[in-house]
């Protein structure tokens, strides 16, 4: 081992002595990458990070900006509708997971099969993942409507009148449920090509080795499909996750995070301080506590899922 | 070939002329929201304007009610605020304090600063001053229509004046009968389908509260706290969420306007004056409007809308005060505003509108106006104290505790003056 570090650590210094100029090239080819990274990513965080820590309003005012410690969010952890926006999209990661990842894999799995049309098909399942969010929340706004909306309409159809309108959107107790129907619809075509690429990606030898040692479908999907897709099921589901914690348009546009707070996450919590009260110091100090959480939940899942030999 | 080339250089230089023009031009930017039938009245206002000041080109800016305020912040941050900018009265005191607009009583015409309702200057002015920082030619109220065909069948009094007005106990007595009728789905829209983020909670629950005898804020402390968490204020949001929790209150979800529509599926409705227009349309004779009901010992209203200020960057807020006293005068739009049921804010303007007068079928509406109506808190706080009382009224609407909510509430309220160091100088008027 010791051994064998110190070859490859004399290789290096060669490597390195032998192409200078070409240590020049790398540096120049990563630059860019490295300076967008530093101005758009490293130096807003260490700015927010700072911001958190003042009392910084949105606009310019009279009164003078103060370094507040860690006030800010020492009162986000105070601030009971902190921890219900946190609830709610930890609620929603919950079930928008199954309910994506597994639509999401379905279609793809469907559409992995030679079918005719199939690039038409695909094409199609992709469609609402590029349709802006927006017009998604304003067109299923309609859907939703309480009391004679189409979802209404149709499941008093289909029961013969036995399910009462449900107010969709309206009810703390369905608004939620409502937000990752939708939600899990518009997004899952995202999903669905990395499954795809992913299910492309596996040697067929795989699949013709199993088949003459005589597996049938579902061997072959549980002992070729699925150790093959591994990276993938990690991939989508730490996107999927990080995705999910950001929640924001649907609520914005349908819920403004009502009714009881049953719909407010922590990014519409953020803006609403942020630009409604007018509180940037606060707004900030919320973000950096959502990029912490965030990070977090990414490294746990990443070793859980290093601990099952992805 | 030749031909292409000729026109081309005749469009080139043709462009080159406007562009010439353009710059000789002065230009003043009009930041502003409104339906699409406002914006196109303000077009026109400003193609006549130019017509009458061809030196001047006015621009634009057209800012969505519902994300007014962000855009407006984000104005500032650009360092683009624009000459002329519409807001709503409440929120005033907050951008006279964070100093953006500028006093305008020199910059308008004489004839029409007397022309001006006290209500109307009361809306415009910030109260540390005393001046008067923005005009419109409107205000607003918030009244109670009535179905005439169901309140007749449940033998309801109908008040003929302010004075009045139905008691709290009458008012819930006639909910309850109209929630046994016939026909009536909802005994009252109190139009919730405006959303829980628009100034619609504060601006027509707030007088509730204040009805029912506390507020959102002290008024001369600037504390929120023993105010809007006192028992008068959680005893009034408790009523109202009893009336949403029977079903006798049109859900948000069920869109903006159940009064009027087919069938009339709603009994009353809690109504900003700018309903009466569609509803008369609707409902013809069947319409009736009734002062809002006493809560407590007094009844209250709300005022105070969309008005036209002038910010402190302006190059030209000689232009800027020109355009707003022209656009204020303007016949063509006066008739626009009017046949929107617009709510009278200049003498001469009330004078025009039969719907406000003495007998008029809205008289009860500009009633309202010198008798009840109490602004929201001029204090630059306020878009605090909306936020948190909107919170509130969303979490008691559907089955929050009405005192934890309000506590809340003030805390957030009394939390914010506090990070701004109680906005002086509004701290020392005590």
């Amino acid at each position: 081992m010791a051994m064998q570090q110190s070859t490859s650590s004399r290789s290096a210094r060669i490597t390195l002595r032998r192409d200078k100029g070409r240590l020049m090239q790398e540096a120049a080819m990563l630059a860019p990458a490295i300076i967008l990274l530093t101005v758009f990513l490293i130096v807003p965080f260490l700015l927010s990070f700072w911001t958190a820590m003042t009392n910084q309003p949105l606009v310019p005012r009279p009164t003078p900006v103060r370094f507040v410690w860690f006030n800010n969010f020492i009162r986000t952890f105070q601030d009971d509708l902190f921890w219900t926006a946190l609830w709610n999209v930890s609620r929603f990661t919950f079930w928008i997971i199954p309910a994506q990842c597994g639509l999401a894999f379905a279609t793809a799995l469907l559409l992995h099969q030679k079918l005719p049309f199939r690039n038409l098909l695909r094409g199609m399942f992709f469609l609402p993942a590029i349709t802006s969010m927006v017009v998604v929340c304003v067109i299923w706004g309609t859907l939703f409507q309480y009391p004679t909306g189409p979802f209404n309409q149709i499941l008093g159809f289909l029961s013969g009148g036995a399910i009462q309108p449900i107010d969709w959107l309206g009810d703390p107790e369905w608004a939620m449920f409502s937000i990752v129907l939708l939600s899990a619809w518009q997004a899952y075509g995202f999903q669905m090509i990395v499954y795809l690429a992913g299910l492309q990606g596996i040697p067929d030898e795989l699949y013709d080795a199993a088949k003459i040692d005589g597996a049938n479908a579902f061997r072959r999907f549980w002992h070729v499909t699925m150790p093959g897709l591994r990276p993938t099921h990690v991939f989508v589901l730490v996107i999927t996750t990080i995705q999910a914690f950001k929640l924001y348009t649907q609520v914005a546009i349908l819920t403004q995070g009502g009714p009881k707070s049953s719909t407010e996450t922590v990014v519409h919590y953020m803006v609403r301080a942020g630009f409604e009260e007018q509180k940037m110091g606060y707004a900030s100090a919320v973000s950096v506590i959502l990029f912490v959480i965030v990070l977090i939940i990414a490294l746990i899942q990443r070793q859980l899922l290093r601990r099952f030999d992805v | 070939m030749g031909k292409r080339l000729l026109w081309s250089l005749v469009l080139s230089s043709a462009l080159a002329a406007t562009w010439a023009d353009a710059a000789e031009k002065t230009a003043i930017q009009v930041m502003h929201q409104g339906d699409p039938g406002f914006v196109a009245a303000y077009g026109k206002v400003a193609e006549r304007f130019e017509a009458a000041n061809p030196d001047v080109d006015v621009q634009f800016i057209y800012a969505p009610h519902d994300a007014y305020n962000e855009k407006f912040s984000a104005a500032v941050m650009a360092k683009q605020l624009p000459d002329v900018m519409e807001l709503d009265a409440p929120f005033l005191a907050n951008y006279v304090w964070s100093g953006y607009l500028q006093p305008i009583k020199p910059l308008i015409d004489k004839d029409v600063l007397d022309d001006m309702t006290e209500s109307n200057i009361a809306q415009g002015t910030y109260p540390i001053d005393k001046d008067l920082y923005a005009i419109g030619l409107t205000d607003s109220s918030v009244v109670l229509y009535g179905n005439k065909k169901y309140l007749e069948a449940i033998g309801a009094r109908i008040p003929k004046s302010v004075d009045d007005a139905w008691t709290r106990a009458e008012f819930e007595t006639y909910l309850e009968k109209l929630s046994k009728l016939d026909g009536v789905k909802w005994p009252i829209d109190t139009f919730r389908g405006y959303g829980i983020k628009t100034e619609w909670i504060t601006y027509a629950y707030g007088p509730i509260l204040q009805s029912a005898g506390c507020d959102l804020i002290d008024r001369k402390a600037w504390k929120s706290e023993g105010t809007l968490d006192s028992d008068a204020c959680v005893d009034a949001l408790a009523m109202m969420q009893k009336w949403v929790k029977n079903g006798w209150v049109v859900p948000q979800s069920a869109g903006t306007n159940q009064f009027y529509a087919e069938g009339n599926p709603a009994a009353l409705a809690l109504g900003g004056h700018w309903v009466y227009a569609e509803a008369v349309a609707a409902m013809k004779d069947n319409l009736v409007v009734l002062p809002l009901p006493k809560f407590g010992a007094k009844s209250v209203s709300p005022n105070g809308t969309w008005i036209w200020a002038i910010t402190k960057t302006s190059k030209h807020p000689d232009i800027a005060a020109k355009f707003i006293s022209f656009l204020l005068k303007d016949k063509e739009y006066r008739a626009y505003v009017a046949s929107q049921s617009g709510y009278p804010g200049l003498k001469s303007f009330a004078a025009e509108s039969p719907l406000y007068a003495d007998g008029g079928p809205m008289a009860i509406a500009f009633e309202q106006a010198s008798k009840t109506a109490v602004a929201r808190p001029p204090h630059p706080a306020y878009p605090t104290i909306t936020s948190a009382f909107m919170q509130a009224v969303d979490e008691v609407f559907n089955g929050g505790d009405p005192r934890e909510a309000l506590t809340t509430a003030a805390k957030k309220i009394d939390q914010d003056i506090e990070d701004n160091d109680g906005y002086p100088p509004f701290d020392d008027e005590q």
